[in-house]
């Protein structure tokens, strides 16, 4: 028994990533689109008024704008030229995830994000998103803020008057 | 050691071990990617969605619609909830107006004659070259003193645009004139002389509790389909404490027929005798208050109208006599009751004698003025927006027609037509087509190469409603001041101009008088100035305190609307009903022609202005279900004496001309009558609506209401007979067989004649 704790001691269930910001293929940074240019959260992220998932937008999406916009510096130079390469060569671009939540849990952007906006009046997109998902429209890396947890779901819902029923998240 | 299940989750849950045991509750390596896909997916709109409002120019009601507009493109058009006439529905026919935008045989670009007359031999001109021609051919006019040997028809115009058209005809001196096939002239004369008002009063169907309707097809196209329809919906199921009851007196069983609670079967060009005998009913009766009895009749009493005892109208019409007087008690007992005539009874030459007497019961029931009643619509908010160009009489139209032909009193040099077909409406018999050949120059101004657009020698295609301005005040009115206002959804899909812009350009060109009348560049100039008007009035369901955030609310709600401003009441003279009947005339005799032909309006083609459009061809008839054709309909026992069956083609002949379609066995018109629907046999109109069916208004008599000179489209009499060829009517009903349940036998419906 004492070898095989020892033996095994130390190791981690990988969890949710509280506080971690995964480095991504492409330096994209949401400073720029979301608050410098005041696009929309859900003119990219568009399923999340209509699905469980928010998606990540197509690539052919970042074109709308980046056919022509080829970036001012070196550095935006480099990174919008990977978008751009990866739609000339037909090929999707890997982002690397930041939320994901439990696979006996079923999570629904779209009644979130219509709940919100129900309960609360004239509040911009951003600040919807950013109830769970932090500040997101001022940082150029994205990472979790939230726990994200069953309790952290809970105590949420209670505040907000949304159901509690188990079969509301899980499956 | 004991190992609690507790513990060994704790050991596990921190240990290699535990890694490997719980890998399966980690979501594997792959799952921490997030792919962006390359292509939007197909179902994700590549672009946001705009709703403009604007104003539907399918018939002439004007209801307003919003637009669906993404990336530029025209998708959807639906009904503007904040439109007063159609509150956000809609009809087939305003909803087919996408395929006028983006038809493939609409004409894309202004056209010159090259080979002969009618050939189709067109070759492409610029605007430029295209306006100069017209201005200099117009100038020429001037310049030899003969102004008043140009023409300008046009569809029935109200509101600036009428003003327009008015205005530039008056300054240049040329002739005006306006024409609808089924042209509503009777009916207009007959309300113009009950309620002295050129428009349409509110026939209050949402708020009546009984309704006789003689062949006012108020759920087709009658006026406006829309907005009565949705008052049908109130009249029967709204809130209230007895649903409205229907009784609908017409030859035939159309759709308005079978959704009445009764359907009352009547001799063609009877109807006002039929509407006298319910008066001599709720006179002698004393349903009717005496002192308004008394003035209608002139002082006389009942005696005056002696001739519509109802025993003696039962012979004359065709309804038993017990039958008119139950109608006159149901008529008096559930008020407010309401009496409407529509194309049916108008459509004979004793037209305006027939809607005098349907449309005075309203009279003697005390339904003028009142809720549930005829109400009276008040004059637009400003003067320009009150003119109006109403379509033509008939008369009017043979006298011009014999004035292209005989060139007397003086020839017709320039014949200019912009939202008009009378070589296809107009019967043959008025030989339009013939006067036309005496035209030097024919100059078209449609979207689409029509009958009358085939024989111009120079076309300037105007933009679809869809692309161009305008503004309409809605008729029939809702009761109070509104206007509508269209803005061009997306910009012109092909090189084509607005009427009205070119209608300007040209007046501009001549200078002189015309650009005195009609100073503005564009039409946006001169709706914006309508536009200012209504600004300045600052009342209304638009205020605001500068006119560019007006023009902007007023295009973004579609119109201007105020329902504090209804008609001043006015006390309107009592009309005296008519003592003596007025017997309908018919062309050809019962001998040789056996059957009264009924026209009726196509519920989907209309008058045959929808016929380019293939979602109103294939829009099935709702009494017939049958689509993409025309058919003659005849009672199944007429046709067995005839030795007739379905599907067979055969020969419809009037004393005035022939034509070929299919029979369409109905039970529910009477045996003496034959019915057609108008809209189909047109020999040009683009690929869906050519050689395609027949037009019955081809066969029609030139025959004119006796007062008024509308034409009376119930007037021939027409002989059937077999060409012993047959061709399946393209039909829903009938391709599924009935089955009947064995254990509910179909309850055979008593004879209605004898009710």
């Amino acid at each position: 028994m004492v070898v095989l704790l020892a033996a095994l001691a130390g190791a981690q269930v990988v969890a949710a990533q509280l506080g971690g910001a995964p480095d991504q293929p492409i330096g994209f940074t949401h400073l720029t689109h979301a608050t410098t240019l005041q696009i929309d959260c859900t003119f990219c992220h568009r399923n999340v008024t209509k699905g469980s998932t928010a998606s990540v937008p197509a690539v052919q999406q970042c074109m709308f704008c980046h056919a022509v916009v080829t970036g001012q510096t070196p550095l935006t130079q480099q990174e919008i030229a990977k978008v751009r390469d990866a739609f000339q060569n037909q090929l999707p671009i890997d982002w690397v995830r930041v939320h994901r939540v439990p696979d006996h849990v079923r999570f629904i952007h779209e009644a979130h994000y219509t709940g919100l906006r129900a309960r609360n009046p004239g509040i911009s997109t951003q600040n919807l998103c950013a109830t769970c998902h932090g500040d997101v429209a001022s940082t150029i890396k994205v990472g979790q803020v939230r726990q994200l947890r069953m309790g952290d779901c809970v105590a949420c819902h209670r505040a907000n008057n949304a159901p509690t029923d188990c079969t509301t998240c899980h499956k | 050691m004991e190992l609690t299940r507790r513990d060994f989750l704790k050991i596990s849950g921190s240990s290699a071990a535990g890694a490997v045991l719980f890998a399966g509750c980690t979501p594997p390596e792959h799952e921490w990617k997030l792919e962006s896909p390359v292509l939007l997916p197909e179902d994700t709109l590549t672009s946001f969605e705009n709703w403009y409002a604007s104003v539907c120019r399918q018939c002439e009601a004007g209801c307003g619609i919003i637009t669906r507009v993404v990336e530029g493109r025209a998708k959807k058009i639906e009904g503007n909830p904040l439109h007063p006439l159609n509150r956000g529905k809609l009809c087939a026919r305003g909803e087919a107006g996408l395929q006028a935008l983006y038809h493939p045989d609409r004409l894309r670009t202004p056209l010159r004659r090259t080979g002969p007359r009618g050939m189709g031999q067109y070759q492409i001109i610029s605007w430029d070259e295209a306006l100069n021609e017209l201005v200099s051919r117009l100038k020429d006019q001037q310049a030899q003193g003969s102004a008043g040997a140009v023409a300008l028809v046009t569809g029935p115009l109200r509101g600036l645009e009428a003003h327009l058209v008015t205005r530039f005809a008056r300054a240049y001196g040329a002739t005006s004139l306006a024409y609808a096939p089924l042209e509503e002239t009777a009916l207009q004369a007959a309300l113009k002389q009950l309620f002295g008002q050129d428009t349409y009063p509110v026939f209050d169907i949402a708020r009546a509790n009984y309704i006789l309707s003689f062949g006012a097809n108020f759920l087709e196209p009658w006026i406006s389909q829309v907005h009565y329809n949705r008052a049908y919906g109130e009249f029967r199921q709204g809130q209230r404490t007895q649903r409205g009851y229907l009784v609908q007196v017409e030859p035939r069983l159309s759709t308005t027929a079978a959704n009445a609670d009764e359907w009352v079967p009547v001799t063609p060009g009877t109807e006002g005798v039929l509407a006298l005998s319910i008066a001599y009913v709720l006179i002698d009766r004393r349903l009717a208050s005496p002192t308004v009895a008394q003035a209608m009749t002139g002082g006389a009493g009942v005696q005056g109208l002696g001739a519509f005892r109802p025993e003696e109208a039962s012979r004359i019409t065709g309804v038993p006599a017990e039958r008119i007087e139950a109608i006159a008690k149901a008529l008096a007992e559930r008020r407010p009751a309401l009496v409407l005539g529509g194309l049916g009874p108008a459509g004979h030459t004793n037209g305006l004698f027939n809607l005098t007497a349907i449309y005075a019961l309203n009279f003697l029931l005390e339904s003028v003025g009142r809720p549930g009643g005829v109400l009276l619509n008040p004059a637009p908010p400003t003067p320009e927006l009150a003119a109006r160009a109403p379509a033509s009489p008939f008369l009017e139209w043979q006298r011009f027609a014999e004035r292209l032909r005989t060139k007397q009193p003086r020839p017709v040099n320039i014949l200019m037509v912009h939202d008009a077909n009378p070589l296809y409406g107009l019967p043959p018999a008025v030989q339009f087509g013939e006067g036309l050949k005496n035209v030097p120059v024919i100059i078209s101004f449609s979207s689409f190469m029509d009958e009358t657009t085939a024989m111009a020698d120079l076309i300037l295609p105007d933009s679809t409603y869809l692309e161009s301005w305008g503004e309409s005040i809605p008729d029939p009115g809702p009761g109070f001041q509104a206007v509508g206002f269209q803005q061009p959804v997306v910009k012109p899909y092909f090189s084509t101009r607005s009427f009205t812009d070119v209608l300007l350009t040209v007046a501009g060109e001549l200078g002189g008088q015309a650009k005195e009348e009609l100073p503005w560049n564009t039409y946006k100039d001169a709706l914006r100035e309508t536009a200012q008007r209504l600004f300045r009035l600052n009342r209304g369901s638009i205020r605001k305190p500068d006119f560019e955030s007006f023009w902007n609310t007023l295009l973004q709600e579609g119109g201007w609307r105020d329902e504090q401003a209804t008609a001043p009441r006015v006390d309107l003279r009592l009309p005296v009903l008519a003592r003596q009947s007025q017997p309908p005339q018919f062309s050809g005799t019962d001998k040789d022609y056996p059957f009264y032909l009924h026209v009726f309006a196509s519920a989907g083609l209309s008058d045959g202005r929808g016929a380019h459009l293939p979602w109103l061809q294939m829009t099935p008839d709702p009494t017939t279900t049958i689509m993409w054709q025309s058919w003659v309909e005849m009672n199944p026992r007429t046709a067995a004496a005839l030795g007739l069956r379905e599907n067979d083609v055969v020969v419809v002949e009037s004393p005035q001309g022939r034509l070929e379609t299919m029979l369409y066995l109905y039970p529910a018109i009477p045996p003496g009558v034959v019915a057609m629907p108008t809209g189909q046999g047109h020999t040009y109109l683009g690929r869906y609506a050519e050689k395609r069916g027949a037009n019955p208004l081809s066969i029609l008599a030139p025959m004119a209401t006796a007062e008024g000179g509308a034409l009376a489209w119930g007037a021939t009499r027409v002989r059937i007979s077999k060409t012993g060829r047959q061709y399946p009517l393209p039909k829903l009903e009938g391709s599924v067989p009935a089955v009947q349940p064995e254990d509910y036998t179909i309850i055979p419906v008593t004879d209605l004649r004898t009710r």
